[in-house]
């Protein structure tokens, strides 16, 4: 018991210690350049998507299901003010849509649309070269033109443009099928 | 004859004899009988002569007086008188005697009661007739006589008197008829009772024989018959009382050996006794220290009843914290999106947001670390709530085992005591066991004694069928002569 607490202590001691020293440390120019992503599983798939295509990363979001032809879209949720379609990735990504409202969802920085996933696994910081050219189907490879290789698992790092792309062109599809 | 041959030998002996005697008495009683018939018809015959004998003896007194009175009337001469005196006294006398004789036969009394009058009328006339010729002379005497008064009284006394005479006649002569029928019956009497006593004897003899001779010769031929049988059973006797004699022998060695084991038995259960005595002093110790650790497993068991209460206190405390960890998991993650939410913003701000990314890093960074403790914490927690579910579980289990080991005490202290009731009890029966096996002992020695006395009787036995033998030898010898005796054309 003495053991575990002096332990316990260690910790919080070290974590003090790195946050002070993260603080105390020289900002780091010039250093190899890094790419930060955030780890999420669709369906029981690892998956990363790329900070930088992220507008905001939120859980717990009320999405108000809307009828809709397409499958993917689950429905809609505002964020800061604006009202944003909610597409499930699961559908996106041609795997069986989703039940019941995934409980993480991502905006995209390109456009006002939000992705809902299964699970948030965390951030990922790696280097540019853990980050290699996809070589899977075509399909796929649209989506996730690249895989990063992370301490637990080699994920296909998915590109939220090409995705958006691929929506906006379903709808423009669907849109100029519903018109007279 | 079938009711004669029932008899016994005593019986017929005196049936027989008793039969001969009795015709023997009867014939001595009938012959008893005639011959006092007899005397007595004798006596009476007497008796009758003698009344004769007074009659003519009185007859003769009046003779004698009337011939005194005529020799004095004639010659006056006092001398002839004698006669006269002599007849008066005798008359009187006769008189005095036929009145005593005849006094059993009224008729007789009767006449003799008429005879006295003209005897006395006679004795008076002849009295006058002397005194007259005494006083007056012959003539005057001679005068009286020849009245023949003294005639007519002489005559009536003939009369009555030869009456009388007759009578005693009569009786005498019947008397006589009598006395020859009797000795007729007599005689009869005599000669055939003796024929009949004779043959009547003679029959009695001759079927008291026979039937001796047969019922002897049987019962004879039965005596040596069972003899015989005797004598096999004298010698089988004498066998079977020397294989008893030899068997006692082998049943006193063996109580000899049933003593001495009696006598281990005994020593055995002294010492069981004394084992099973120490042993209930021993129960009796055991008997406190099992209160003892009744006491003990039940202090046991309110202390694991507390220890359940306090793991189940610990195990809501533990979701009470597994509660507050999930705000604190929750908080990291919101922290952690909010720390990528800075990032992001950080970035879009560009080279002004540098600095701010760095510290949205270090609070993700800090976000990331508290989850990962988080984590940790829960993992932790649950081995916690684990634990303690697994101590609970196996707390009410050892509760459980508790309770089962204090019932299985309880039952154990129960044995206990019901094993010290027995061993008092067992106590109880050793010494009731060395008690009984010590007059076991003392019964096996009076067995031996008596056995041994049975031996001695068993040889006894034998000595005396010997001597059975022998007698019942003896016995057929005897029988055999007997039966030569009695029947000897049996007995070849």
């Amino acid at each position: 018991m003495t053991g575990a607490s002096s332990q316990l202590a260690l910790r919080v001691a070290e974590l003090r210690a790195a946050f002070d020293r993260a603080f105390a440390a020289p900002v780091r120019t010039g250093a190899a350049v890094r790419h930060d992503l955030l780890a999420i599983r669709v369906d029981a798939e690892p998956c990363a998507i790329r900070l930088s295509e992220v507008g905001g990363l939120f859980a717990d979001r009320r999405v108000t299901p809307i009828p809709a032809s397409d499958a993917a879209l689950i429905g809609i949720a505002g964020f800061r003010g604006a009202i944003v379609p909610v597409y499930g990735l699961r559908a996106v990504l041609g795997q069986a849509p989703h039940q019941e409202v995934p409980r993480w969802l991502v905006t995209a920085v390109t456009a006002p649309v939000a992705l809902a996933f299964d699970l948030f696994e965390g951030h990922l910081r790696v280097p540019a070269d853990a980050i290699l050219p996809q070589q899977s189907p075509e399909r796929l490879r649209s989506y996730a033109p690249e895989f990063v290789r992370s301490a637990d698992a080699v994920r296909p790092v998915l590109h939220l443009p090409s995705i958006i792309a691929a929506l906006e062109n379903a709808r423009t599809v669907f849109s100029m099928r519903s018109e007279p | 004859m079938s009711i004669f041959s029932n008899w016994t030998v005593g019986r017929r002996l005196v049936a027989g004899f008793g039969l001969s005697a009795l015709t023997v008495v009867l014939i001595a009683v009938v012959s008893y009988r005639n011959a006092y018939l007899l005397i007595e018809n004798d006596a009476w015959v007497a008796h009758s002569h003698e009344v004769r004998t007074k009659l003519a003896d009185l007859l003769s007194g009046l003779k004698d007086t009337e011939t005194g009175q005529r020799g004095y009337v004639l010659t006056g001469d006092e001398i002839y008188l004698a006669p006269y005196q002599s007849g008066l006294a005798a008359i009187q006398t006769t008189l005095a005697d036929l009145r005593k004789v005849v006094s059993d036969n009224p008729d007789q009394s009767r006449r003799l009661a008429k005879l006295t009058q003209p005897i006395d009328d006679k004795l008076a006339e002849l009295k006058q007739t002397i005194d007259l010729r005494r006083a007056e002379g012959f003539d005057a005497a001679l005068k009286v006589v020849l009245t023949n008064a003294g005639k007519a009284y002489m005559d009536q006394v003939r009369a009555i008197v030869a009456e009388a005479d007759q009578t005693e006649q009569d009786l005498l002569k019947r008397r006589t008829e009598e006395a020859r029928a009797s000795a007729d019956m007599t005689q009869m009497i005599i000669i055939w009772g003796g024929l009949i006593g004779m043959v009547t004897v003679c029959a009695i003899g001759w079927l008291i024989t026979r039937s001796l001779s047969e019922q002897i010769g049987a019962a004879v031929g039965q005596v040596r018959s069972s003899s015989t049988e005797l004598q096999s059973a004298a010698n089988q006797q004498a066998s079977g009382a020397k294989e008893q004699a030899t068997a006692m022998t082998e049943i006193s060695t063996t109580i000899n050996e049933l003593l001495a084991s009696s006598r281990q038995i005994a020593e055995s259960a002294q010492r069981v006794a004394h084992n099973a005595e120490a042993t209930a002093n021993a129960a009796r110790a055991g008997h406190g220290t099992v209160d003892m650790t009744q006491e003990s497993i039940s202090s046991i068991r309110r202390q694991v009843d507390q220890i359940v209460s306090h793991m189940l206190e610990l195990g809501k405390k533990s979701q009470e914290i597994g509660a507050v960890l999930d705000i604190v998991s929750e908080l990291a993650e919101q922290t952690n999106i909010l720390a990528i939410n800075a990032t992001i913003e950080a970035a879009g701000a560009g080279e002004a947001g540098k600095r701010f990314a760095v510290v949205a890093e270090e609070i993700r960074n800090l976000a990331d670390r508290v989850g990962g403790s988080t984590k940790e914490v829960r993992v932790l927690i649950e081995d916690v709530r684990s634990a303690v579910n697994t101590t609970v579980m196996a707390t009410e289990t050892g509760s459980k085992a508790v309770d089962a080991g204090s019932r299985q005490f309880g039952d154990l202290a129960s044995a206990f005591k019901q094993i010290a009731g027995l061993v008092a009890t067992t106590t109880d029966a050793a010494r009731e066991i060395e008690l009984s096996t010590k007059q076991q002992s003392t019964a096996v020695e009076q067995v031996n004694v008596a056995v041994a006395n049975v031996t001695q009787a068993s040889m006894e036995t034998e000595t005396s069928a010997g001597q059975t033998l022998q007698t019942v030898s003896q016995m057929a010898v005897l029988s055999k002569d007997l039966l030569r005796i009695i029947k000897p054309h049996m007995a070849a």
